[in-house]
């Protein structure tokens, strides 16, 4: 990895491990680092500590998608999915567990995947990619049961509400659709373009949903419109956050709304519709924004963007050290 | 006393006469004169034994000063005879001693020691019975022997001085008759010329070279011999010739004589410092040491290597006496002529002509450490300023060299001298034509560049669509750039490369592209970074196609630098970014402002998608036979 490869990374995709100790950052190059967070948390930790314990090349295209189960990490490339086994991956073997296609009509060139979810209750693994569908596999048979399709352009990103089992996806079309029970393909959608509501519509960018996140009654929608929380039995937008970028990734956490996109800044908002704090980091756009939940002892959020460096913020108000690739 | 008795007489008379006159008055007076005459009588007889006692007295005072002046006298001579003799003893004592410190010349001869004599000397010399007991007569006879044998060593002595003569005149006369041959040998080296070059065969020249190779020093002399090897062997094209004063160098590798002149020079030079320093300071006593310090050896090389079109580099090679280093100074001669590119100016600078070519060798320090203390010692901080009069002295000119100095992290290297020299020869000529002719096909581009046309080769016509509209110019380097801080920051510019910025323009769009080129082009891709007026300002870091953009023209050595060696790699770099600029521009579907209208750029390349993954990048990677755009 020479130093014009690393001027050119980007991160695009991260995910914590089970236990919590762990890091897997994707990047453009189709490589996946595995990075230990108690050896870069821990007291004595030194430069090498934020280097990954593991490095290899995952894919041909980039990992625009990672995602954590309870043993194994999924990998998304150019049209393809790959488990690995996260205990393999701790000995530093990286042998694949299984790699899987959805069925694509196009032949001419290989969609990408852009972000894959899990549905715990029945534990199906949903995936949504340059193709324009949903496609559902069955995480035990392996076997893709059902493809949900309706989008005109390709599929930005997906989120599940876990109450009522439904799917929500959003594209490049400007389209929000909400996927109910999957036993029956396309039992009802609705749609909420971002075009429709002229408060968070952003002609000058577009009309792309880039970012998705859902907290059982409210939905968080952005990308070429500004970032806007909805309420969802209602179908309007209840606040417009007026943050100057696209975003890419919002999450929910606490009583705080955490977003990231294009400016090298996370945004700290407030449910109100107000700009709370913008912390400063490394990359000028960031792409990935993760939260690890799961362990308490290294409880820290994690972005990553156009840059080869990994955020880590120990306390989410400001950066504490940079993971490098 | 017969006076006083006379004139006691006189008066007795005249008394008496008087005295008759008076006796008749009266001889009752009578009595009384014959009392008186008895008292005077009396009186006279008194002083008479007065006088007697007197006479007596100085007599026998006279006597008694006779007698000690005679014991004064004899005692005189004895003393006198007492001091002479003392005297003789005391000489006698100095002539003693005189005698026992004499040390007589004998003493100094050096004797064998008495074993040895009286195991050589014969009988009749040593006398054995005689000398063993008498000390004095064996010394004697010692140098009795002693004398013997000198004479028989004179006379051995005198016979081999005359058989030298007899030798030396037999030399004389050999060397007459061979010196006499030396002008008929010379006729026929002279008439054997115009068949030496007939054959193409020099051996007067190359003779004439190692003569004078002899004198030049131990570095050059290593080079020289690998150069002409290498070239003779390997490219034939490669010449060394040997340039500059011979006889300085002879007089400089002349020790014994040397010295005198040493002695005569140091005096003539002490003479005129000493005038010097009435005039000027100790400033110029420390020039003088430095010009000393740097001198050059009087011989140097001159190494010639042509490429393919002609063109031709020279490299002269210089040996620093005293600082043990060579250096390099470089001229390029070309057929054509080379002028107008004004960007290019820097590229066949010889200054920088040669710089970095094996990874960050500058060529600004010296690479001995042990001239760093002689610098110290007459004031030269830094041997950068001495470069473009004495040339450069890159490491690999004096692994050429021969000259291997212990430099932090540098493997330990086993070979010396000429090993050292012959392991690097090849790969170094071979990097040197590299190079010339990487500088060269640069310049070439850079003069078309300017006038607006980007020469891609046939070979390369595969890269790119058939039509590209962007048009671009050269412009020089104004002003701090901002959008270029991400490339400092990752270190990858250095004061050693060439920098300079290309506008390609399209419509009401303007792309600024800043360009690193490293001087080891082509081995090291030169380095784009982009920024983008057309609607506000955009930057590769404020923008993700414009990074793809960026990484699109900054990697794929292996697409774009076309056939061996790789000398289209810039050119090819610029098309594909002006390819790139036409693919933004056209597929850039939003209208700013919410006007609508028709778009400034239509659709003329043929693309897929036109968005792809969550930051939605643009394709711009060119299929060829197929002719599309797609996303990599």
């Amino acid at each position: 990895m020479g130093p014009v490869e690393l001027l050119h990374m980007s991160v695009f995709s991260q995910s914590f491990s089970p236990c919590g100790r762990f890091l897997a950052a994707g990047n453009n190059y189709g490589e996946i680092a595995v990075f230990s967070l108690s050896a870069a948390l821990s007291p004595d930790a030194s430069q090498a500590s934020q280097k990954p314990i593991l490095n290899f090349t995952a894919h041909d295209g980039p990992v625009f998608s990672l995602l954590s189960t309870d043993t194994h990490l999924l990998s998304a490339g150019n049209g393809e999915i790959s488990a690995w086994s996260w205990a393999e991956l701790i000995k530093k073997s990286t042998k694949a567990a299984w790699t899987r296609k959805p069925s694509y009509e196009t032949s001419l060139e290989i969609p990408e995947i852009n972000a894959m979810i899990i549905n715990p209750k029945d534990n199906s693994l949903i995936v949504g990619g340059g193709d324009n569908n949903i496609h559902i596999m069955d995480m035990e048979t392996g076997i893709f049961k059902s493809v949900l399709k309706g989008h005109t352009d390709y599929i930005h990103c997906l989120c599940f509400k876990e109450r009522e089992e439904e799917i929500l996806s959003g594209g490049e079309d400007g389209a929000v659709r909400i996927w109910g029970h999957t036993e029956i393909l396309l039992s009802h959608f609705q749609t909420c373009s971002g075009m429709a509501s002229q408060e968070c519509a952003r002609p000058q960018f577009g009309k792309w949903i880039s970012c998705l996140a859902t907290d059982s009654d409210w939905m968080l929608c952005g990308g070429g419109p500004s970032l806007s929380l909805w309420h969802l039995r209602s179908m309007s937008p209840t606040s417009v956050f007026p943050l100057p970028g696209c975003q890419r990734e919002a999450v929910f956490y606490q009583d705080l709304i955490m977003s990231v996109g294009e400016g090298p800044h996370v945004s700290h908002c407030l449910h109100g519709g107000t700009v709370k704090a913008q912390i400063p980091c490394t990359p000028s756009s960031l792409n990935t924004l993760a939260l690890n939940l799961k362990n308490t002892e290294h409880r820290v959020m994690t972005v990553g963007g156009s840059s080869h460096q990994i955020d880590v913020f120990t306390n989410f108000s400001y950066r504490a050290f940079s993971l490098s690739f | 006393m017969s006076s006083d008795a006379v004139k006691k007489r006189k008066p007795k008379v005249i008394r008496n006469e008087a005295g008759t006159p008076e006796t008749k008055r009266g001889r009752a007076e009578g009595e009384q004169s014959v009392e008186m005459e008895e008292r005077r009588r009396q009186c006279s007889v008194h002083f008479i034994t007065l006088k007697k006692l007197n006479r007596l007295a100085h007599m026998r005072l006279k006597k008694g000063r006779d007698q000690t002046h005679e014991a004064k006298q004899r005692v005189d001579v004895l003393h006198l005879q007492l001091q002479n003799l003392l005297y003789e003893v005391m000489h006698l004592q100095k002539e003693i001693s005189k005698c026992l410190e004499f040390k007589s010349q004998h003493e100094e001869i050096e004797l064998v020691s008495e074993e040895e004599f009286f195991q050589e000397a014969p009988a009749e010399i040593s006398r054995p019975h005689v000398t063993r007991d008498d000390h004095h007569q064996l010394t004697l006879a010692r140098l009795d022997w002693e004398l013997e044998q000198r004479k028989r060593l004179a006379e051995q002595y005198k016979m081999s001085l005359a058989r030298k003569e007899k030798i030396h005149k037999a030399i004389e006369q050999k060397r007459e008759y061979l010196s006499s041959l030396q002008p008929g040998l010379q006729n026929i080296m002279q008439a054997s010329l115009p068949v030496q070059e007939c054959l193409s065969m020099p051996f007067e020249q190359m003779q004439k070279q190692a003569e004078v190779a002899r004198h030049l020093p131990p570095p050059l002399y290593v080079l020289l011999v690998q150069a002409a090897a290498y070239g003779q062997a390997c490219d034939k094209t490669l010449s060394a010739s040997i340039s500059g004063d011979v006889d300085e160098a002879k007089a400089l590798s002349r020790p014994p004589e040397d010295s005198q002149d040493d002695e005569s020079d140091s005096d003539a030079e002490e003479e005129q410092q000493n005038t010097k320093r009435r005039r000027a300071s100790v400033g110029v006593q420390l020039d003088d040491k430095r010009k000393e310090m740097l001198r050059r050896h009087p011989l140097s090389l001159c190494v010639d290597l042509k490429c393919k079109d002609g063109s031709v580099l020279h490299l002269f090679f210089y040996y620093l006496m005293n600082l043990n280093i060579l250096t390099v100074k470089t001229k390029v001669s070309t057929t054509t002529d080379l002028s107008g590119a004004v960007s290019a100016g820097e590229l066949l600078n010889s200054e920088s002509l040669l710089n970095c070519l094996y990874a960050s060798d500058h060529g600004q320090e010296t690479p001995n450490p042990t001239n760093r203390y002689q610098f110290d010692k007459v004031g030269i901080t830094t041997f950068a300023d001495y470069v473009s009069d004495l040339g450069h002295p890159y490491v690999w000119v004096q692994k050429l060299g021969g000259l291997q100095f212990s430099s932090d992290g540098a493997q330990v290297c086993v070979l010396m001298g000429s090993a050292l020299s012959a392991s690097h020869m090849e790969r170094t000529m071979k990097l040197l034509q590299g190079r010339l002719q990487a500088r060269l096909a640069l310049h070439k581009q850079f003069s078309s560049l300017e006038h607006s046309i980007i020469p891609i080769s046939g070979e390369c016509q595969h890269l790119f669509p058939a039509k590209v509209v962007s048009g671009l110019t050269l412009v020089p380097v104004e002003q701090e750039l901002g959008f270029v801080q991400h490339v400092l920051k990752a270190g990858l510019l250095r004061e050693t490369d060439l920098f300079f910025m290309a506008v390609v323009e399209r419509g009401t769009a303007r792309l600024l592209a800043a360009v690193v080129v490293n001087p080891r082009y082509p081995e090291v891709m030169p380095l784009f970074s982009l920024s983008l007026h057309w609607k506000g300002e955009r930057s590769g870091r404020t923008e993700d196609n414009l990074r793809a953009m960026e990484s699109e023209v900054n990697m794929f050595r292996a697409e774009l630098q076309g056939p061996r060696p790789g000398l289209q790699l810039l050119t090819n770099q610029i098309q594909r970014l002006c390819v790139c600029l036409d693919v933004y521009l056209e597929t850039e579907s939003q209208v700013c402002d919410g006007s609508e209208g028709p778009k400034e750029f239509p659709r003329e390349k043929m693309c897929l998608r036109t968005a792809r993954g969550p930051s939605r990048l643009k394709p711009f990677k060119y299929n060829h036979p197929q002719g599309f755009f797609s996303h990599r």
